[in-house]
């Protein structure tokens, strides 16, 4: 099996595109986020179709406006967000696609759905750094793809021949607004009144979302003094000291001071990653 | 006292203590650690240390009843393994251009900046976790007439190596990030290495004292930049 390197050009970039992957897991001791695609649905979907590893790792694009040259053939798979997205031009639906020496892909508007993956044959081979290939500020060399980048990975420099069946990829699983949770660590310390209002009242995301947190707009009281510093997750719901709620995403940090008053389980994770700005949830308590 | 103890999703568990954080509680944390790594080892995923909690992430669901029986028999050593007696040693210039917020914290606490200087480097700080950012050590000791509430609204950016003062807390900003902390030095020396297999230099448990050093030893430390010593 031959298996040289090939590259993607990347022509343009926007902020929110960087290699994911599973993340990196076991490092919290050293204060490292667990990072890894926000949606991971979405995520091993495109490892699945591909016959990749799981553990290989794909492009995670969040805004439109990014424009792609391949400089050796090889299979790509999309799923995630619905968008507009053409190969040299011609428009393309998500799923499957071989692509040839100096094909050019280019992701246009999200239709629905805010986080789009770009799956490869094999997987993305960037720096492997703490077990994982997840960008992150401080860890990997880069913590976003920019224009210029070459995201290297393997080819054959032929199309591969590729037999996957035509697997219809939706969005449906991600449209509810209904998001399953856990009551938090602290969620006994809320008033009665406060617990009715989180599992009945509709919440709307802010502009305030990214890999690390999705802040959520209505304010809610908050009676809990400031407590000891204690472990958080990916999918921990904290409420800020402002009357703030911050759901934490994917690159939060291991720590935090805030009372946690909900945890969202991976699921939830996913569906909540896909939301837009203004979209608005509602949380379903459920009990283990 | 034995911990409390909650399940919080299939696989996620904390174990709390309703106690002051001091050395005793860190003792037993760790001890907590140990047991539960040694008798759940192919289960547990990630453990992750608090101030007053330590949480566990297990690779598939776990029977909540399986760990409250655990949590039962377990036995409360009487006799708690010591903490580590490594003490690392941090240099940190407190010279102005590299203390935005010396002066003002100063003025504050009614004090000369050589006494707030000399307070917190002749304490003595014990590292409880890792947390904030890769390499970001929770410290405990800082002398209570140092404690200042975190900044109402927090600074965009902060530079790496940053020492600072935070409620009844000091620490090091590994890397630059936004912070809410009162800046009082730098700190030259590496403190986080994601390429180094041993990313941190040092371990729960540890602890850590500060000296001052100039800026002209700054400049030269920051040339020739190494991990921290201890004794």
């Amino acid at each position: 099996m031959i298996r040289d390197i090939g590259y993607i050009k990347v022509i343009k970039s926007r902020l929110g595109t960087s290699i994911q992957d599973e993340g990196r897991f076991g490092l919290s001791e050293l204060g490292v986020p667990t990072s890894g695609a926000m949606d991971d649905i979405s995520f091993k979907f495109v490892n699945h179709l591909l016959k990749n590893k799981p553990t290989s790792a794909a492009l995670e694009i969040s805004s439109p406006g990014v424009k792609l040259r391949f400089e050796s053939p090889t299979v790509i798979c999309l799923a995630g967000a619905l968008a507009e997205i053409t190969l040299n031009g011609k428009s393309i639906s998500l799923g499957i696609h071989p692509v040839s020496i100096n094909d050019e892909l280019e992701i246009g508007a999200f239709l629905k759905g805010s986080i789009l993956y770009l799956g490869i044959k094999d997987g993305f081979q960037s720096g492997m750094i703490l077990n994982s290939r997840s960008y992150f500020a401080g860890i990997t060399t880069k913590s976003q793809v920019q224009k210029e980048d070459r995201l290297p990975y393997f080819t054959n420099q032929e199309i591969p021949n590729f037999t996957a069946s035509h697997v219809k990829w939706n969005l449906n699983w991600a449209e509810t607004s209904e998001l399953e949770v856990y009551p938090g660590p602290e969620w006994e310390l809320l008033s009665a009144e406060t617990r009715h209002t989180l599992t009945t009242n509709m919440f709307t995301i802010s502009i305030q979302k990214t890999r690390m947190g999705i802040m959520m707009e209505e304010p809610l009281e908050n009676f809990i003094s400031e407590m000891a510093t204690a472990p958080v997750y990916p999918g921990t719901v904290q409420l800020t000291s402002g009357g703030k709620m911050f759901i934490l995403m994917r690159d939060a940090q291991v720590t935090g001071g805030y009372p946690r008053i909900l945890q969202l389980p991976e699921n939830s994770i996913s569906i909540l990653s896909q939301k837009k700005f203004n979209e608005k949830i509602k949380f379903k308590l459920i009990s283990i | 006292m034995k911990p409390t103890f909650k399940q919080i999703t299939p696989s996620l568990f904390e174990l709390n203590w309703d106690k002051e954080v001091n050395d005793e509680l860190l003792q037993k944390q760790l001890h907590f650690k140990e047991l539960l790594l040694k008798d759940f080892r192919t289960k547990i995923i990630d453990i992750r240390l608090g101030f007053k909690t330590l949480s566990f992430q297990t690779s598939k669901q776990m029977d909540a009843a399986i760990l409250t029986n655990w949590l039962r028999f377990v036995t409360e050593e009487h006799h708690l393994l010591p903490l580590s007696d490594k003490i690392w040693h941090l240099p940190v210039c407190y010279e102005k251009e590299m203390a935005a917020d010396l002066i003002s914290l100063t003025r504050a606490k009614n004090m000369s900046p050589e006494e707030l200087i000399f307070l917190h480097s002749t304490a003595r700080y014990r590292i409880h976790f890792y947390g904030f950012l890769p390499g970001f050590m929770y410290l405990n000791g800082l002398p209570e007439i140092l404690h200042t509430p975190r900044k109402k609204s927090p600074s965009f950016y902060v530079p790496k190596g940053s020492v600072a003062i935070g409620g009844s807390q000091t620490g090091i900003y590994p890397s630059d990030s936004p912070g809410g902390w009162h800046l009082i030095g730098n700190c030259p020396s590496i403190l986080f290495d994601a390429k180094d297999k041993n990313s941190v230099f040092a371990a729960a448990g540890d602890s850590v004292e500060f000296y001052p050093i100039s800026t002209k030893e700054f400049q030269n430390l920051e040339r020739h930049q190494s991990k921290p010593n201890s004794k």
